[in-house]
């Protein structure tokens, strides 16, 4: 049991005024009042996510605190097949009108153009690194021209690359399913992902001669 | 021995000269200030990115919020006598943090690092309160950070 040492030049035994005395100590030390200011900080906007594919718009490179903004424009990947090969089975170079080679992170010259799209984003999140965000294509069962005939989208695939890279890339090379929702690539969380595509037509049909045409819509669906 | 005569003076006078050294040392006394008057001019501080996008690496992941507090602090038990204020901001969760400030003139601009303590105020107290408006900015990494979260920071004197 501890016990609280006389007092000097206080003779035991004086229990009441030692309380006393005690008491007074303590209420001295609460009354010299010592705070502490609190503030409170609170995340806002702490998700954010960004998917590019084709031209995209940014105020300015990742490097130099560029913004991303919104930017409607839809880009297109087409082929002309010569009659003469049609169906031979040799695949045909797929271009694009996108002008999109530079990288939105640094200015760096990635992708080139016409052969090759750009697809690139980030999602941000705060806390620890949670599960990777996911881009989608949805696809339709096939391209058609104004007569209704079809070439099914499996007839397409790409390739995936960039200037510099080494190593996977975050949106790896595929081939289109016929009509569904396909997963293209992920992202990890607070990570800038970027690739460039390179499709091509694999002409190994032969379907009567037109303009095919099919919307390919991608999607970013962060956890 | 004529030679030998400055050395020990020297030593004569050394001996008191430490002494006096430690005892000033040993009186160095820290006190938390009442700052019971100190008012934020905003709620909470809204923490952003410092940058909007990421890097490739996942490494630049700062968020930085700032806000204005009016700091009101009783000094009423050192008036008349000199002192060192410092703004204390003590290790805590959710892990580091800095804080920097630009003060108003009353006080110094400074930054401090959690764990760690910055003057703010040097010299002769001459009212019992003293105030300043400062403008600061909170920096934590927003892989520590999911939800709001206090900050707590006090101001100390050291009395000389």
């Amino acid at each position: 049991m501890r016990t609280t040492p006389p007092l000097p030049g206080l003779p035991l035994p004086l229990p009441g005024l030692r309380r006393a005395l005690i008491g007074a100590v303590l209420f001295g030390v609460a009354a010299n009042t010592a705070s502490a200011y609190t503030a409170t900080l609170t995340p806002a906007s702490p998700l954010m996510v960004y998917l590019q594919v084709g031209v995209g718009s940014f105020t300015n490179n990742y490097l130099n605190g560029g913004q991303p903004g919104n930017n409607t424009t839809i880009n297109t990947v087409s082929a002309t097949v010569a009659s003469a090969v049609v169906g031979n089975g040799t695949a045909q170079p797929m271009t694009t009108n996108s002008t999109a080679t530079q990288s939105y992170w640094d200015g760096y010259a990635y992708c080139s153009v016409p052969g090759q799209i750009y697809i690139g984003g980030f999602y941000r999140t705060t806390g620890a690194a949670t599960a990777a965000a996911q881009v989608t294509a949805n696809v339709p069962a096939a391209l058609t021209d104004a007569a209704g005939d079809t070439i099914p989208f499996s007839k397409i695939r790409w390739t995936s690359s960039g200037n510099g890279d080494s190593g996977a890339e975050p949106f790896p090379a595929g081939a289109f399913v016929n009509g569904g929702v396909q997963n293209v690539g992920s992202m990890s969380s607070n990570t800038w992902n970027e690739s460039c595509w390179t499709f091509s037509y694999l002409n190994n049909t032969v379907p009567p001669a037109g303009t095919f045409t099919g919307v390919v819509r991608y999607t970013l669906s962060a956890p | 021995m004529i030679a030998s005569r400055p050395a020990l003076r020297s030593a004569f006078f050394l001996a008191p000269t430490l002494s006096i050294i430690w005892a000033f040392t040993a009186q160095a006394k820290t006190t938390t200030i009442d700052d019971s008057g100190t008012q934020a001019l905003e709620p909470s501080v809204s923490m952003r990115w410092k940058t909007t996008a990421p890097s490739r690496s996942g490494t630049d992941n700062l968020m930085v919020g700032t806000t204005t507090i009016r700091v009101r602090i009783n000094v009423t038990p050192w008036l008349r006598r000199s002192g060192r204020i410092y703004l204390d901001l003590p290790a805590q969760q959710p892990g580091p943090i800095t804080a920097s400030w630009i003060a108003q003139g009353r006080f110094l601009s400074g930054q401090v690092h959690s764990g760690n303590r910055t003057l703010l105020y040097a010299g002769p107290i001459a009212s019992p309160f003293m105030e300043d408006v400062l403008k600061f900015q909170f920096s934590v990494d927003g892989a520590l950070i999911r939800r709001p979260f206090p900050v707590t920071f006090h101001f100390e004197m050291d009395e000389s």
